[in-house]
């Protein structure tokens, strides 16, 4: 797993690579509230270049998310392979964090 | 084939690409490799994290074969007696406020297999999956092997 970030407008976006386990999702937790700042308004998880999610890394999106709303920003997902999609679907992820086709249309829907 | 593995999730990695392997063989579509490989994944992590009441060093084995076009997956571990064909759902309605961290992983084996099963049997947890192997679109594993 390897994070790359860009912040733009105060949106941070994150390109995750690799899979994210049981074994390895604590780092990716890490590393991703690492890169945050509290002036974030957004983070974009850009999840193009992520090959594998298993619920170990669901949670850490899902208290990313939690804690992103906590102070009034947002996560949005993009960029779902059909296999992640498919798991975040079935866990209901969908309905609670925005999901997009691309990161353009992330950002695209985070523009005031 | 059979795979042994310790009870480190570092090594599920390694297994999950020897499940892959074992599937393009077989003619198994990529999405069903992948199904498979998360429900095994969830098993042996909540085994690895939850189920052993020592810190000690403990052997894992996965057996998969093929029943026709059925593939068939069994996980083994000496842990603590757990039922993984017993599973409530989360509260996948929930809004991200009330929406709780637990039970998914479970729940994911479940959803992504047609049968999951489980015995005890000479102190081991044997849980069996099966997952018919048949491409998103529905079309079936061909025969051509």
């Amino acid at each position: 797993m390897d994070i790359a970030t860009e912040r733009r407008d105060g949106v941070l976006s994150v390109l995750v690579s690799g899979r994210i386990d049981g074994s390895n999702a604590a780092a990716f937790e890490e590393a991703a509230k690492a890169a945050m700042e509290d002036s974030d308004r957004a983070v974009v998880m850009d999840l193009e270049k992520l090959s594998y999610i298993s619920s170990a890394g669901l949670r850490v999106l899902l208290m990313i998310a939690k804690s992103l709303s906590g102070r009034g920003a947002k996560l949005v997902l993009c960029s779902l392979s059909d296999q992640i999609r498919e798991v975040v679907e079935i866990s209901g992820f969908d309905k609670i964090i925005p999901v997009r086709a691309s990161r353009a249309d992330a950002l695209a829907s985070l523009d005031a | 084939m059979k795979i042994s593995l310790n009870n480190d999730t570092g090594e599920i990695r390694g297994a999950a690409e020897r499940i892959d392997a074992y599937c393009a063989s077989h003619g198994v579509p990529a999405d069903v490799a992948y199904a498979i490989n998360l429900a095994v994944d969830e098993l042996l992590t909540n085994t690895i994290d939850y189920g052993y009441d020592d810190d000690g060093a403990h052997g894992l084995e996965i057996v998969l074969r093929m029943d026709g076009s059925v593939v068939v997956v069994e996980v083994a571990d000496d842990a603590r007696p757990f039922d993984s064909s017993r599973t409530t759902a989360p509260d996948t309605a929930a809004g991200l406020e009330e929406r709780s961290i637990g039970g998914l992983g479970l729940f994911l084996v479940h959803e992504l297999m047609d049968e999951v099963g489980y015995r005890r049997d000479g102190g081991r947890n044997i849980v069996t999956l099966r997952k018919r192997a048949v491409a998103a679109g529905g079309r079936r594993v061909s025969d051509s092997r």
